[in-house]
């Protein structure tokens, strides 16, 4: 079976018709090839169309084009066709689940946790919270990617205070 | 000095009480607060507000890790505990110190000593304090040997863990065997220990209190009594002072009685010495202390003209008292009523929900001490305090009058407040003579005759 017979410059060209339109979501189904490109909600950090777009992609780094196997043609008619279900993933927050000192990082000098731009699981482990010498790990909760960092190492945070912003994508 | 920041651990009114203390005193106020209180007055009057956990007591206002934590990362210098929640845990004010913070309160040591019944009695009775007849027993022998002694009715309890838990009222001897048997095997699976403590019990006992003020250097006041006998299942419904109820000689009894317990114990910052008077007897008996801020104490305040607050900031912070005793001088007469958001025509049931309405009228000569605005949504989760009036008057007569005056003008809805029980108390002739005892209010529910 062969995977993809949808060659990338189509590919550019495709996204480069969805950026213009007010599309949000964009199907395509030919023979044995369908195609699903989605522009979600992130906020756009590092600035205008271009960015959003490929972060939108970034969720689905194989792209979406899947070979028509039985249960694809399926996929979209319970999502139905409506713009509002393409927009289910609307951001989701990370709050703190209690009062303490955060930490980006499992200790100074580390790599952080996580980044903007990092895919997350819901159990992914994003950050720790200090109370009196005590750590206590955050996860995201929500599967996605990481659309922004609210807080910087060692702040105090309280109780139901944001900590991050995530994109929530379907589960891999 | 520079510039001091306070930790304030409390919510209600008492944190406002305090806010204002600070503000005065010129020090920021940081209060930690739980995720239902963001909107409170507390909130608004404070330097800056924090939110330390849910709304449960156990996640923000009793965490004791938290709080330490939040008031290190704000750079506070000491933590103002209220009344209730953390203010009496030897465990909190040790954590405080090892942590560098000043703990606006007694010491570990005191707390410690007065926070066990048996040896707050211990102590009391150390220093010549007479305590109520009574023990605590191990096995039943001993417990009809000292019920024998002190006589029926009595009052048996578990000796350790605190409340009114497991109490039982004994009236004759042949009650004792099972009473005492239920109380000791409750004693030994909620607090592991079987211990049982008989007490004379009182039946017409007045509650009178004295307020204590310590300093760090060994410095001790007293700053006169408090009435507080009209209570509803042990809680203070109408205080007062001074008390009407003592002559001159067990007046000063009384005085010097809580003088010799805070300065045998070199106490430290504000605290209240309670006891039992039986008018009839006139015996006077060592009860417990409460080393903490007291929610009767602006009537203490009315009457001396001292903000009893403002000293006990200024002592944790080591300084040392600036009024001696005889600068203690007595005018007028005070009354506090507790407004709270409980239903009279229901058992004193809580009802909380938003205000829509709180208009107190200004009245010459009455304080009210709340945390009710309107608009404001008055949680289900705390204590039903909404607001204490404190009426002052050159005698009690007038007191009472201010304060009758005070209740009948508030305008409030929303939550169904104790107001029209409040308005009945100070209508009834056993109140206008003050010849209520601690049980009075509870018989008169009993029998229908309120609400």
């Amino acid at each position: 079976m062969t995977a993809l017979n949808i060659d990338l410059e189509e590919l550019a060209a495709i996204i480069r018709l969805i950026k213009e339109a007010e599309f949000s979501e964009f199907r395509y189904a030919k023979g044995d090839v369908s195609l699903l490109v989605r522009r979600g909600e992130l906020p756009a950090d590092g600035g205008g169309g271009e960015a959003t777009t490929a972060a939108a992609l970034a969720p689905h780094p194989t792209p979406k084009v899947v070979p028509a196997a039985a249960s694809q043609p399926s996929a979209p008619s319970p999502r139905g066709r409506g713009s509002e279900s393409a927009l289910q993933g609307s951001s989701s927050s990370v709050t703190a689940p209690l009062l303490g000192s955060f930490y980006g990082a499992p200790k100074p000098g580390d790599p952080p946790f996580v980044s903007v731009g990092d895919r997350v699981e819901a159990d992914t482990v994003v950050c720790i919270i200090e109370v009196m010498k005590l750590m206590n790990s955050v996860v995201a909760g929500v599967a996605g990617v990481i659309a922004a960092v609210h807080v910087s190492d060692g702040e105090l945070v309280e109780y139901g205070q944001s900590l991050f912003t995530i994109q929530p994508v379907q589960p891999a | 000095m520079s510039a001091r920041r306070i930790f304030v651990a409390n919510r209600g009114e008492i944190a406002v009480r305090v806010i204002e203390a600070c503000q005065r005193l010129g020090i920021e106020t940081i209060l930690g607060v739980s995720a239902a209180d963001k909107e409170t007055l507390a909130a608004r009057r404070a330097t800056r507000t924090v939110t330390l956990g849910g709304a449960r007591s156990g996640e923000s206002y009793l965490n004791q890790p938290t709080i330490v934590h939040a008031a290190l990362s704000t750079a506070c210098a000491a933590v103002h505990p209220g009344y209730g929640f953390l203010s009496e845990r030897a465990d909190f004010a040790r954590l405080c110190a090892e942590n560098g913070l000043i703990f606006i309160g007694a010491t570990p040591e005191q707390l410690e000593t007065l926070g066990d019944k048996l040896s707050a009695r211990a102590f009391a009775q150390s220093v010549d304090v007479p305590v109520s007849p009574g023990g605590p027993t191990q096995t039943l022998d001993e417990a009809k040997a000292l019920a024998t002694e002190i006589g029926y009715p009595l009052l048996v309890k578990a000796a350790f863990g605190g409340g009114g838990r497991g109490m039982k009222l004994v009236e004759r001897a042949d009650d004792l065997n099972e009473a005492w048997s239920v109380a000791s095997s409750e004693a030994a699976s909620s607090f592991g220990d079987g211990t049982v403590f008989l007490e004379r019990f009182v039946r017409a006992a007045k509650h009178i209190e004295v307020q204590i003020l310590g300093d760090r250097h060994g410095g001790c006041l007293q700053l006169g009594e408090r009435e507080c006998s009209l209570q509803f299942r042990y809680q203070k419904i109408l205080e007062e002072a001074p008390s009407s109820s003592l002559n001159p000689d067990d007046r000063a009894k009384l005085h010097s009685y809580a003088l010799r317990i805070a300065n045998g114990l070199k106490y430290q910052g504000l605290g209240t010495v309670e006891f039992l008077y039986d008018v009839d007897k006139r015996d006077i008996w060592f009860l417990e202390v409460n080393p903490r801020v007291q929610v009767e104490h602006p009537v203490t305040e009315a009457v001396t003209g001292v903000d009893l607050v403002r000293e006990q900031v200024l002592v944790a912070f080591g300084e040392p008292l600036r009024l001696s005793q005889s600068d203690i001088r007595l005018e007028g007469h005070a009354v506090e009523l507790r407004l709270t958001a409980q239903n009279p025509a229901d058992g004193l049931r809580p009802s909380p929900g938003r205000v829509t309405k709180w208009r107190p009228s200004p009245i010459g000569g009455v304080r009210w001490d709340t945390h009710m605005y309107e608009g404001y949504l008055f949680p289900p989760y705390y204590d039903a305090l909404m607001a204490k009036i404190i009426a002052f008057g050159l005698d009690r007569k007038a007191a009472l009058s201010r304060a009758s005056q005070a209740v009948d003008s508030l305008e409030v809805e929303g939550p169904i407040t104790n107001a029209t029980l409040l308005r009945q108390l100070l209508a009834h002739q056993a109140v206008i003579e003050n010849s209520v005892t601690t049980l009075w209010l509870e018989e008169q529910f009993a029998r229908r005759t309120f609400p």
